[in-house]
């Protein structure tokens, strides 16, 4: 049984249904499948379980204090909800939440705010901005025994206790049931461009990412793609105050203009074409195809990269985070082999390859994360077990049994 | 304060200890004798100091393992140091514990000015970071007000803070990897040396920053750098009433400026330094906001614009606008002075750290006045105001029967106003012993609970760093068994320290 089949669903609306549904689980020791809407059910590996919790239904906002850059809200609130709130302020998600609805063919407007806190996916500005980490100021939730406990707060700077809140971001569910998360938010750039142009070799692009990175100029998006016309092309995105993005436009035009064939797309335009970014939709996966995202050292990706196509590893791919990160596309031919050559590439290279989609059987067997060493796994095992002894939240949601 | 009863068994075994650690790190490098003891006996909180048992001082990450193992077999107990400039206690040694120093884990090792990261051991000061890359036009950001002499090390441990963390970022913001001994010498590594090194793991590395040394003894960091700014200016901002100053920064922020750093210095700060910097201060003036803003040239102006245009609509008496980096530094040396200023106003002061919502700064502060009169001391502030980050500073005489204990008192109060304002105890100094007994105040039981659970699976037999941060000692069997429900208190009867 897998976490899309599954038989009976709970769908609480308060904290302590919550913390009831999850007493008695843990009572009884009743695996449970945690999410928010299931729209990124297919990221992680199938959890062994047939009761699924959703949290979807704690969808309230606490408050928003624009003036103090922060909002608290149910896990539940959808991104299309919050990042509408805040837009009303002129404020913003700094780590641009993606969505992976197309990936997953689900509804990107159900994704929840818990979602992008439980998965902690950031988008292509992270290299600027910052990571999901970098903006959970506090949460509440309710372990694996049915306590409700919280942790963080709702200031700018907290060092009171441990830092829980990052912990539980990116746990994927599997420390404890999120019931509220508190977020510091930013006032959003009032001005974007986006600077369009050829692409030349993996190496030469990477080298003129690390070029741009070194000046501090405000760049919110360095990525290369193929464009719709088949043509390979790099986006940099500048954002700030008016004044200041005319200025750093100014000076990377200059910095650009040996490449030649720049084209520069302002305001709604550049956030339309970020969104596809985002969202992956230049990788174009096909339905058989699995989808990887590679984390590495930008200067070692172009080795990579090149390894890694010339071994069929590779079918298509883009470039985001300066070169820090490659999203790409697998054939679904004899998905087994590639992914153990790919995964095992990844791993000499320093990489860390994550599985963003892939048939269920590959998951289970070689499971979505990449393999940590055995004195991290273990000490994530027993950071599990001081939230879940019984093993019931999202079990084996990030881990593979050997 | 309180500390747990030292062990006496352990302290008879000093010298069998001395030398076992010394077949570890060298004979040089366990310091045995009472002289050379001494200036380990506190840190940053110098009301507060403990003999340390021995002090060890590794000179490579697998004599930190072996130390820990070492120690670990033998039961004994583990402080880790950096430079010692804490400010919560949370370096305090232990009378049956080993003061486990990182000094000579000092080195750079190295800088990857592409990938804009720089691997580094936990004994190098904090500037020496900026120091070592500053030729690349690189620098690491953090900044806590103590950078000459603080480690990384420490600032990891610590999270720490700085003026500029408004618009950058503390210092867990900052880091990539962390390779680290658990008490059983155990290295893990966490992360790593690129931006998405620890994508798909638990947070780890996240929940180790800020731990104050209870979980893990950090070996090597992996840093993010940023370029430097192309220009910083600093706007003085004068006003005639406390309230004036502190509506203005919440002013500055719903007008979508985050500015790199926004202080504030209260009446007493100004006639403190200005004795000091020799400049004299508008009469009017009953608080000052210093608000730093940059980034390219023309951005600055523009910002500049915008900061002076507010601060004007908020009832700014007087700005002054620094137009040259000598000008941006004499702005800055009144805060930078500020302390040292405060520090010939009386014989001793006590300052702490909470941090609330900044719209509620106003009230806090008059809360403050009221508590002054309460434990008749005087006290000034000079704080964070852009984080909300409060640092009152309380006039004492330590040679007074008494007063330590009153500054004391006033000092915890103002940390419940901040928690009962809906802020936290500590925005960058840590817990440590100073606001251990306070921890109850935020946290539930079951929140303290859950939090010690985590120390339990790092560090199970309680070795590292125990009586700081939390009020009770860990009791790592017991938690794995009992269960109580609907936060009845759990360990009514435990003894707190």
């Amino acid at each position: 049984m897998t976490d899309t089949q599954t038989a009976a669903s709970m769908r609480p609306a308060t904290t302590q249904d919550v913390a009831d549904i999850l007493m008695d689980a843990a009572h009884n020791r009743t695996p449970l499948v945690v999410r928010g809407n299931g729209t990124r059910a297919g990221l992680g590996n199938p959890v062994a379980a047939t009761q699924v919790l959703e949290l979807g239904g704690l969808d309230q906002i606490d408050f928003y204090d624009p003036d103090d850059l922060v909002i608290r809200a149910g896990v539940g609130v959808t991104l299309e909800s919050v990042e509408q709130i805040l837009a009303q302020k002129g404020q913003y998600l700094p780590f641009e939440p993606p969505r992976y609805a197309g990936l997953y063919g689900t509804d990107g407007a159900r994704c929840t705010l818990g979602g992008a806190v439980s998965t902690a996916l950031s988008g292509p500005r992270r290299i600027l901005t910052g990571a999901v980490r970098d903006f959970v100021l506090g949460v509440e939730g309710v372990n694996g025994q049915g306590d409700v406990f919280k942790a963080g707060g709702r200031t700018m700077k907290n060092v009171t206790g441990y830092d829980i809140s990052k912990l539980v971001t990116g746990a994927n569910g599997t420390l404890a049931a999120l019931t509220s998360v508190t977020i510091k938010v930013l006032p959003a750039p009032r001005a974007e461009v986006t600077l369009v142009l050829p692409a030349a070799t993996l190496a030469e692009d990477v080298a003129l990412f690390g070029q741009m990175r070194a000046l501090p100029l405000g760049i919110g998006g360095l990525a290369r793609r193929v464009n719709a016309a088949g043509a390979c092309e790099l986006l940099v995105r500048v954002e700030g105050t008016v004044p200041g993005v005319a200025g750093n436009q100014q000076v990377l035009a200059g910095l650009l203009a040996p490449r030649g064939g720049m084209v520069v797309l302002e305001q709604e335009a550049s956030h339309a074409l970020w969104a596809g970014v985002r969202e992956l939709e230049c990788l174009n996966a096909r339905p058989d195809e699995l989808v990887w995202r590679v984390n590495l050292p930008a200067t070692t990706m172009p080795a990579f990269v090149e390894q890694a196509r010339s071994a069929g590893c590779i079918n298509r791919f883009f470039v985001d985070w300066a070169g820090g990160v490659v999203f790409s596309t697998m054939r679904g031919v004899q998905p087994e082999v590639d992914t153990l050559r790919y995964r095992k590439m990844a791993e000499q290279a320093g990489a860390r390859a994550t599985i963003l989609r892939a048939p269920q059987d590959v998951l289970v067997r070689f499971g979505a994360f990449p393999p940590v060493s055995a004195g991290v796994a273990t000490l994530g095992a027993r950071t599990r077990a001081a939230f879940d002894p019984a093993g019931i939240l999202n079990p084996g949601r990030m881990t593979v049994q050997a | 304060m309180q500390m747990p009863e030292p062990n006496q068994a352990i302290i008879s075994q000093r010298d069998a200890l001395a030398q076992g650690l010394r077949q570890i790190v060298g004979k040089d490098w366990v310091i045995s004798d009472d002289a050379q003891r001494r200036p380990y006996q506190c840190d940053g909180i110098t009301a507060y100091m403990a003999m340390p048992l021995l002090v060890v001082l590794p000179g490579c990450a697998a004599e930190v393992q072996a130390v820990l193992r070492f120690c670990n077999e033998r039961g004994v107990k583990i402080v880790p140091r950096g430079s010692g400039t804490s400010l919560s206690g949370g370096a305090l040694p232990l009378e049956d514990g080993v003061l486990l120093v990182t000094s000579r884990l000092c080195n750079v090792l190295e800088v990857d000015a592409h990938n804009r990261v720089a691997r580094v051991q936990p004994g190098v000061p904090n500037i020496k970071i900026t120091e070592a890359v500053s030729h690349l036009g690189l620098c690491y950001m953090p900044d806590p007000s103590s950078q000459l002499i603080s480690t990384i090390g420490g600032n990891v441990a610590e999270n720490a803070g700085g003026v500029h963390c408004l618009k950058y970022g503390v210092t867990a913001n900052h880091i990539l990897g962390i390779q680290a001994v658990l008490m059983t010498g155990e290295m893990v590594e966490l992360g790593g040396a690129y931006l998405g090194a620890a994508e798909g793991e638990l947070d780890l590395m996240g929940v180790l920053t800020g731990s104050e040394g209870l979980l893990a003894v950090v070996t090597e960091i992996a840093v993010r750098l940023e370029p430097v700014p192309e220009v910083a200016r600093v706007i003085s901002m004068s006003f005639p009433s406390v309230e004036e100053a502190c509506a203005c920064v919440g002013a500055i922020i719903g007008v979508g400026v985050i500015p790199a750093g926004l202080e504030f210095m209260d009446r007493k700060v100004l006639d403190a330094v200005s004795v000091l910097i020799k400049e004299k201060f508008d009469d009017r003036t009953a608080a000052l906001l210093l608000c730093e803003l940059d980034g390219t040239a023309v951005e600055v102006d523009a910002l500049v614009g915008v900061v002076s245009d507010v601060a004007r609509a908020q009832g700014a008496i007087e700005l002054k606008v620094s137009t040259t980096e000598e000008e941006r530094q004499r702005i800055w040396s009144s805060r930078k002075l500020a302390f040292s200023a405060i520090g010939k106003l009386c014989p001793d002061y006590y300052c702490t750290d909470g941090t609330i919502p900044r719209n509620k700064l106003p009230e806090v502060l008059n809360k403050m006045a009221d508590m002054s009169k309460k434990y008749g001391l005087d006290y000034a502030n000079c704080f964070h105001a852009g984080d909300g980050n409060l640092h009152p500073i309380i006039m004492y005489d330590a040679a007074k029967p008494g007063d330590l204990e009153k500054a004391e008192e006033f000092g915890a109060d103002v940390l419940i106003a901040c928690v009962d304002a809906g802020g936290v105890l500590s925005g960058e100094h840590g817990i440590g012993v100073e606001k251990r007994d306070l921890m109850t105040h935020q946290f539930t039981e079951i929140d303290l609970q859950q939090q010690q659970m985590v120390k339990c699976a790092f560090d199970p037999k309680d070795l590292l760093n125990p009586g700081k941060m939390f009020p009770t000692l860990c009791r790592c069997a017991e938690f794995g068994r009992m269960h109580v429900h609907n936060g009845n208190l759990r360990f009514a009867d435990i003894p707190r320290f």
